[in-house]
C-alpha cells in the first residue's frame, strides 16, 4: 500500500497557525440538544442531551463513547446533516444553520459513500468546487491530494472499484481538498489496516502543526491518547468527562504489577482484596495492584507466605481503563459541572 | 455558483447510467420502427410516424423519470452520498433546484436526440418539411418530462423511491386528463365540485404540453403558446421545488 506522503516545501497548503486565537473558538455548543420522536408512539429517544463544549482553534480534540452515546448525532449536528432539538451552536464564530458554517469545514462521515461513477480526481474536483475552489484549482489540488493520500498512481479508476480502505482515504482527501480550518472526522481510521490507521495518524498530526481545529471520533483509544490535546467522553447522549489526556491519567491512581513465581495455591487476604487481583498462568503468578499506596503491605504479605518477586511494575492507567471507568452510571452526575466548568473557563 | 455544479454532476450520473443509454436506444428503435408501419397505414404514414415517434419521446422520457428520477434524492439519502454535498456549503433548495436541473438537462439530450432521429426517419419518407412542427413537438414534450421531474424530485425528497415512482406515475396519470376532470368539476355537484378543482389545479395541466395531433398534420403551433407553456412549465416547477424545499429544509440525515 502507497503511504501517504508529505507536502513538498514549495507546495505547502495555507498555513492557519497563525490566525487570531482571540477570535474565539473554533466550534462552542451551547444546549445543543437533539431527540427524536418515535412516529407511531410519539416517546421521545434522546440523541444528545444540553451539550456544551468548547473547542479552542488550533486544538485537537477526541470524542469518544461506545456505539450508539451520541457522538456520531453531535458530529452530525455540528455539520448541518441533523437539526438540533433545542440549543446552538457555532463553527468558527459562524452558526451552524447558515450555509457559510461549512465554508471552512472538512468532514469525513464514518463510512463515507461515494458517487461509484465518478473516478477519484473527478471526485476531488467535484467536492473541492462545492467547497468554493476555481475550476482551475480545484483540479490542481485534486491531484495533489489523490498522491497525498496514496491513490495518485491510478487517479482515473471509478470508484467502484476502489477498496474499502481506499475509499477511506479518499474521504480524507476530501475532507482536506479545500484546506479547511476545521477538520470535523467521524472513526476516521475505521476500516483502515495498520499502515492506513499510521497514515491517518500522520496526516491528523500534521493539519495539527499547520494550525488546523480536529475534533474526531475514535473507538482506537491508543490513538487518541496519542492525537488529542483533550478527549471528550460522551456516555447516553451526554458530556461526562472532558479534560486533557494527561490531567485524566495523572489524576488517577496508579496500578502496580507484581509478578511472582510459586504462589499457585495462595489466598489474598480480606484487607487486600478490593485492590489486589491475581491473574495465575502458566509459569507465574501476576497479581494487580489498584492503589500504589498499600505497595509495601502487598509486597510484605507475599514475601511472608513464601513468594518469589520476579518484578514489579508500575502500570500508566490508559485512556481504556479510564474510559471504561467513565462508562459507569456513577458517573452520570459529573456531567453538568464538567460541562460548564469547560463553558466557564 | 453551487447549483450548475450540482446539476452537471447529475447530468454526470444519468448520462452515465446505463438505463438512460438503454431507452434512448430502444426509443430509437422504436421510431425507426415505424418505418414498417408506414406501408400499411394507407396513405397516413406521415401523420402515424409523427404522432407515434412524438408519443414515443413522451412516454420513453416519463420511463427515465420513473427509473431514474424517482430515486435521485432517495437513493442519495439511502446511500448516505448527500453527506459528501450537505456538509458543503450548499443549502439544501440549491441541493434540489441542481438536482432537477442536471436531470432535465439529460431529458433534454433525450428529447432532442429523439426528435431528430424522428425527423430524419420522416425526411427519409421524403416529409423533411415536417421539421419544424416535429421540433416544437419535442420541445413541448421537453417541458412536459421537466415539469415531471419537478414532482419525482418533490416526491424523491420526501419518502422512498417506490413510492415516489408511484406518485408521480399518478400525477402524470391524472394530468394528462386535467382538462376532462376540469369539464367535469364543472358539472359535478357541491363537495365533489370543489374537490375535483382542487384536483385539477393540483395536478400539472399536462394537456397544455401536447401538440402530438397538430404536428401530426404538419402544422407548427404559434409562438404564444410556446412561450405559455413554457412559462407555465417555469412557474409549476418553481412552486414544486418551492414546496420541496421547504419540506426538504427540516430533514435529519442518521
Amino acid at each position: 500500500m502507497q503511504a501517504i506522503t508529505r507536502y513538498p516545501d514549495d507546495r505547502s497548503p495555507a498555513d492557519h497557525s497563525d490566525r487570531d486565537p482571540a477570535a474565539g473558538p473554533a466550534i462552542r455548543t451551547v444546549g445543543l440538544t437533539k431527540s427524536y420522536r418515535h412516529p407511531w408512539t410519539g416517546r421521545v429517544v434522546p440523541g444528545v442531551e444540553n451539550l456544551n463544549l468548547e473547542v479552542e482553534r488550533g486544538e485537537v480534540m477526541g470524542c469518544l463513547g461506545p456505539n450508539g452515546a451520541g457522538k456520531t448525532t453531535t458530529l452530525k449536528l455540528l455539520t448541518g446533516l441533523l437539526k438540533p432539538t433545542r440549543g446552538s451552536a457555532w463553527l468558527l464564530g459562524e452558526p451552524i444553520t447558515g450555509v457559510e458554517s461549512r465554508r471552512r469545514l472538512g468532514f469525513l462521515p464514518e463510512q463515507p459513500y461515494f458517487y461509484e461513477y465518478l473516478s477519484g480526481i473527478e471526485y476531488l474536483e467535484f467536492v473541492g468546487q462545492l467547497s468554493g475552489l476555481q475550476a482551475q484549482d480545484a483540479h490542481e489540488r485534486a491531484r495533489r491530494w489523490m498522491g497525498r493520500v496514496g491513490l495518485g498512481q491510478r487517479p482515473h479508476l471509478v470508484l467502484r472499484k476502489y477498496s474499502k480502505g481506499m475509499l477511506q482515504r479518499l474521504g480524507l482527501g476530501a475532507a482536506l481538498v479545500h484546506d479547511p480550518e476545521l477538520l470535523i472526522l467521524d472513526e476516521p481510521m475505521s476500516g483502515l489496516d495498520p499502515f492506513g490507521r499510521r497514515d491517518v495518524r500522520d496526516l491528523i498530526l500534521e493539519q495539527r502543526g499547520r494550525g488546523t481545529t480536529v475534533l474526531f471520533s475514535s473507538h482506537i483509544l491508543p490513538d487518541v491518547e496519542t492525537l488529542c490535546d483533550r478527549v471528550a467522553i460522551v456516555m447516553a447522549g451526554r458530556l461526562t468527562r472532558m479534560a486533557t489526556v494527561g490531567d485524566i491519567v495523572s489524576g488517577s491512581r496508579q496500578r502496580v504489577e507484581i509478578r511472582c513465581a510459586g504462589v499457585p495455591l495462595l489466598e489474598i487476604p480480606p484487607g487486600l482484596g478490593e485492590v489486589l487481583k491475581r491473574q495465575d498462568h502458566s509459569h507465574e503468578t501476576v497479581f494487580m495492584l489498584h492503589d500504589d499506596t498499600r505497595l509495601n503491605e502487598a509486597i510484605d504479605w507475599l514475601l511472608r507466605r513464601g513468594a518469589r518477586i520476579r518484578a514489579v511494575a508500575p502500570q500508566r492507567t490508559s485512556l481504556e481503563d479510564l474510559f471504561l471507568d467513565a462508562a459507569r452510571p456513577k458517573d452520570g452526575p459529573k456531567v453538568e459541572a464538567q460541562s460548564d466548568d469547560r463553558r466557564s473557563a | 455558483m453551487t447549483v450548475p455544479l450540482i446539476a452537471r454532476n447529475t447530468f454526470r450520473e444519468a448520462t452515465r447510467d446505463r438505463v438512460l443509454a438503454g431507452v434512448v436506444i430502444a426509443g430509437g428503435v422504436v421510431i425507426l420502427g415505424t418505418q414498417l408501419l408506414h406501408t400499411l397505414a394507407l396513405g397516413e404514414g406521415r401523420r402515424l410516424t409523427t404522432d407515434l415517434g412524438l408519443t414515443t419521446i413522451s412516454l420513453f422520457g416519463l420511463l427515465i423519470v420513473l427509473l431514474v428520477g424517482t430515486s435521485l434524492v432517495a437513493k442519495e439519502i439511502e446511500r448516505r452520498t448527500i453527506f459528501n454535498l450537505l456538509v458543503r456549503p450548499i443549502s439544501r433548495p440549491a441541493y434540489l433546484v441542481g438536482k432537477w436541473l442536471g436531470l432535465s438537462g439529460a431529458l433534454w439530450v433525450v428529447a432532442g436526440s429523439l426528435g431528430l432521429v424522428l425527423w430524419g426517419v420522416l425526411a427519409l419518407q421524403g416529409h423533411g418539411a415536417m421539421g419544424p412542427a416535429v421540433l416544437e413537438g419535442a420541445y413541448l414534450a421537453g417541458l412536459e418530462l421537466t415539469v415531471i421531474t419537478a414532482l419525482a424530485v418533490l416526491f424523491s425528497a420526501l419518502s422512498t423511491p417506490v413510492l415516489s415512482a408511484l406518485y408521480t406515475l399518478g400525477f402524470y396519470a391524472v394530468g394528462q386528463w386535467s382538462w376532462d376532470l376540469r369539464e367535469f368539476a364543472r358539472q359535478a355537484p357541491g363537495a365533489l365540485k370543489s374537490t375535483l378543482e382542487v384536483v385539477a389545479n393540483l395536478v400539472p395541466n399536462l394537456p397544455v404540453f401536447n401538440m402530438r395531433a397538430l404536428a401530426a398534420s404538419g402544422e407548427p403551433t404559434t409562438v404564444y403558446h410556446l412561450v405559455l407553456a413554457t412559462l407555465y412549465a417555469l412557474v409549476y416547477c418553481g412552486c414544486v421545488l418551492a414546496l420541496a424545499s421547504a419540506a426538504f429544509e427540516s430533514r435529519d440525515f442518521k
